[in-house]
C-alpha cells in the first residue's frame, strides 16, 4: 500500500506544480521518484510533526498543496492540536498521509500502533477520513486527496497488502462499495481490515451464509445510506477495524444505525478498548486481539442467533 | 581484573545479547543499540547507585535491546529470555521498551518524551528530599522534537540537581546526516544557553564515561556523548543503512566479525 501511494505521489507532482511531499524523518529510499519528478517540492523537516504539520499549513496558505507523511500515530495524535487548528479549523487544503494503520508496525509496540488515528481525525469538523483496502484503492485514494479542496487524512497500511479489489476500482470519496450482497448478514469494513472481513465472508459462504460485504475506503463523510440499505436488507451488521473500537469506524457506524430506526441487530470487531500490548507481529496480534477472520465469523455467526430477521430455532 | 577489563567484558557481553536478539527476530535498528551498549554498560555497572534511587529513562526507545541486554547483564532480565522474546510472536519485550517490563522506567518510542518526565521524576526527588539521580538519554535527530526542547528550557529554569542527560550523538537520523537534515551544532553551546553544565565525551571511552557521568554537580548536566552508530560491528560502523538493515541467520558472521576479532585478540 505503500509502494503504491509513493507511486501515485510522483505522479502528482509531475502533474500538478502545486503539489509538495513533506516527511517526518521517515520514508527511507521513497521519496526519491517525487523529488525526481518535483524538483524542490520534496522536504523533511526531521524529527518534528508539528513542525510538519505547521509548515503545511503554511504552504497550503499559500496555495500550494501540501502532502504530509509520518507513521499515522505522529502524523494525527503527536501533532494533533496542529492538525486540529492549523489544518481543520482553519481549512486548510493540506493532505495528511499515515503510514502503518491499526498494528501493522506489529513488534514495534503500541507506540507505532494507530488505534486511534481514525478518531482522532473523524471527530474533527471538515475531516475528510480516507481509509484504502488495499493498493490499488490507495493510489486512487491520494489522487482522490489531491483533487479533494480541504484537509484530508489518508491512512496506508504498510507494504505487502494483497490485492483484494479490482485493479481499475471506482474510488469515490464517502462512497462505500459492495463487494457481495448476500441477505444473511452485513459484514463492514474499512481500511486494512478489508483482508480480515473477506476472510470471514468467504468462511460464513462454506457454512451456507451468504453475507453482504460492504468496503468503507471513506470513514468520513460516512456513506450513511449504503450502510443503512444493508443493514435493512439483512438486520444484522458487524463492523471490522484495524482500530479500537471506541471512537472509530464501528462507533460511526454505531451511530448512523441508531438513529436510522432500520433496527439491525449490530457487533462491533475492533481493539477491544485496549492498547496492543502483545508482542508480535501484525498478524499475530490481529488475531490475538480478536480481528482475525475467524474472529469476525464468529461475530457473525452469534448475531445470527440473536437477529430478528432470523428467529432462533 | 582490571575495572577497564571487566568493563570491556561487559559491553562486549551485552553487545552480543543485542545481536542475538536482532538474529533471532530479524529486526531492525541494529546501529542504534549499539551506539549506546558502551554508555548504558558503564551507567548500569557503575554509575547509577541502586540504594540512592537513581534511575535510567531510555527516551530514544528504538534502542530497547540495548536497553534489555544490559539490564540482563544486571540480572533484572534474563539473557535467554531477552534473546528468544525480543520482537517475536509471543515474545516478551516489544522494539520499543514499556513501563511494565522490569528495570524500564519509561515507555517509549514516539520520540521527544524522556526528558520532560526525567524532569519530572528529577523535581519529585527534589521535593521529597532524595538525593537521587535521573539520567535520561536521547538521539540526536531526536533534539528535532521541539517537546525536548521546552523541557531543557525549563530544567535550566527549575535547576533540580538530580537531573542528567545523555545525548548519543551518532551523527545520524531517519534520512540521513544529523548535519544535513537539521543541524543543531553546537550541541554544548546551545545546553550551555539554557543553564546545563555540560561536557562532551568519547561514547565508548568507559573511562571517559565513567568520570562524566558520575561527577558531582548540583544543577542538570548535559553530556554529550559522540558515538559510532553501529559500534562494534563493522559493517556497520558509520554505516546510515545500519538504522534499518536486519540480517537472517546464515549473515551470522557479519554481525560478530567485530566480536569475534576482539576475542581472537584476546
Ligand atoms: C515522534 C517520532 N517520530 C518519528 C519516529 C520514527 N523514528 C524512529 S528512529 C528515528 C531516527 C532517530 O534518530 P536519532 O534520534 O538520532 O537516533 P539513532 O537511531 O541515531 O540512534 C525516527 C525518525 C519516532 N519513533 N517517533
Ligand atoms: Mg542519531
Amino acid at each position: 500500500m505503500r509502494d503504491a501511494f509513493f507511486r501515485a505521489l510522483a505522479r502528482l507532482g509531475a502533474a500538478d506544480e502545486r503539489v509538495w511531499a513533506l516527511t517526518g524523518d521517515l520514508g527511507v529510499g521513497l521519496f526519491e521518484p517525487f523529488e525526481a519528478a518535483a524538483p524542490g517540492r520534496y522536504l523533511n523537516v526531521g524529527i518534528a510533526e508539528q513542525t510538519l504539520v505547521g509548515v503545511a499549513a503554511g504552504l497550503a496558505y499559500a496555495g500550494k498543496v501540501p502532502f504530509a507523511y509520518s507513521i499515522a500515530p505522529f502524523v494525527t495524535s503527536r501533532a494533533h492540536d496542529q492538525v486540529r487548528v492549523d489544518v481543520a479549523c482553519a481549512g486548510a487544503n493540506v493532505k495528511l498521509v499515515g503510514v502503518g494503520s491499526g498494528v501493522s508496525y506489529g513488534t514495534l509496540g503500541p507506540t507505532h500502533h494507530a488505534i486511534d488515528d481514525l478518531a482522532l481525525t473523524r471527530v474533527l469538523p471538515g475531516m475528510t477520513v480516507l481509509a484504502p483496502g488495499d493498493p490499488a484503492e490507495a493510489e486512487r485514494a491520494a489522487h482522490a486527496a489531491a483533487v479533494h479542496e480541504g484537509p484530508v487524512y489518508l491512512r496506508l497500511g504498510k507494504n505487502g497488502e494483497p490485492a483484494l479489489l479490482p485493479p481499475d476500482v471506482d474510488f469515490r470519496i464517502g462512497r462505500a462499495l459492495e463487494l457481495r450482497g448476500g441477505p444473511d448478514v452485513t459484514i463492514a469494513c474499512t481500511g486494512t481490515a478489508l483482508r480480515e472481513a473477506t476472510a470471514a465472508v468467504d468462511l460464513l459462504a462454506q457454512e451456507g451464509v451468504d453475507a453482504t460485504l460492504l468496503h468503507f475506503g471513506t470513514v468520513k463523510p460516512f456513506d450513511a445510506e449504503a450502510l443503512i440499505a444493508a443493514a435493512a436488507r439483512t438486520g444484522a451488521v458487524v463492523t471490522v477495524e484495524e482500530h479500537s473500537t471506541v471512537a472509530g469506524f464501528g462507533s460511526a457506524a454505531a451511530e448512523v444505525l441508531a438513529e436510522s430506526g432500520a433496527g439491525a441487530v449490530l457487533r462491533r470487531v475492533g481493539l477491544p478498548d485496549t492498547f496492543a500490548h502483545a508482542v508480535g507481529s501484525r498478524d499475530y496480534l490481529v488475531d490475538r486481539y480478536g480481528l482475525s477472520g475467524p474472529a469476525v465469523a464468529d461475530a457473525a455467526r452469534g448475531l445470527l442467533e440473536r437477529s430478528p430477521a432470523c428467529p432462533t430455532t | 581484573m582490571s575495572t577497564s577489563a571487566e568493563l570491556r567484558l561487559e559491553a562486549d557481553a551485552a553487545r552480543r545479547i543485542v545481536l542475538e536478539a536482532a538474529l533471532a527476530s530479524g529486526s531492525c535498528h541494529i546501529g542504534s543499540s549499539l551506539s549506546i551498549v558502551d554508555i548504558l554498560t558503564v551507567l548500569y555497572q557503575r554509575t547509577l547507585r541502586a540504594g540512592e534511587g537513581d534511575r535510567f529513562l531510555l527516551s530514544k526507545g528504538h534502542a530497547a535491546s540495548a536497553l534489555y541486554a544490559v539490564l540482563a547483564r544486571a540480572g533484572v532480565l534474563g539473557e535467554g529470555d531477552v534473546i528468544a522474546g525480543y520482537c517475536r510472536d509471543g515474545g516478551t519485550y516489544a522494539g520499543h521498551p514499556e513501563r511494565h517490563v522490569p528495570g524500564v522506567e519509561l515507555t517509549a518510542g514516539s520520540l521527544g518524551h524522556g526528558v520532560a518526565v526525567a524532569l519530572g521524576r528529577a523535581l519529585a526527588d527534589r521535593a521529597d528530599g532524595r538525593d537521587a539521580r535521573t539520567f535520561c538519554l536521547v538521539g540526536d535527530g531526536e533534539l528535532d522534537e521541539g517537546s525536548v526542547w521546552e523541557a531543557v528550557a525549563l530544567a535550566g529554569h527549575l535547576a533540580p540537581p538530580g537531573l542528567r542527560l545523555i545525548v548519543d550523538a551518532n551523527g545520524f537520523q531517519g534520512l540521513g546526516r544529523v548535519g544535513e537534515v537539521l543541524s543543531l551544532e553546537p550541541l554544548g553551546e546551545k545546553f550551555r544557553a539554557f543553564g546545563w553544565v555540560v561536557s562532551e565525551v568519547d561514547g565508548h571511552s568507559h573511562a571517559a564515561l565513567a568520570c562524566a557521568l558520575g561527577a558531582p554537580a548540583r544543577r542538570p548536566v548535559a553530556i554529550v556523548a559522540r558515538t559510532v552508530k553501529g559500534h562494534g560491528v563493522p559493517a556497520l560502523e558509520g554505516e546510515f543503512m545500519s538504522h534499518y538493515r536486519s540480517f537472517r541467520p546464515h549473515e551470522r558472521a557479519i554481525l560478530f566479525a567485530g566480536l569475534d576479532r576482539i576475542e581472537e585478540a584476546a
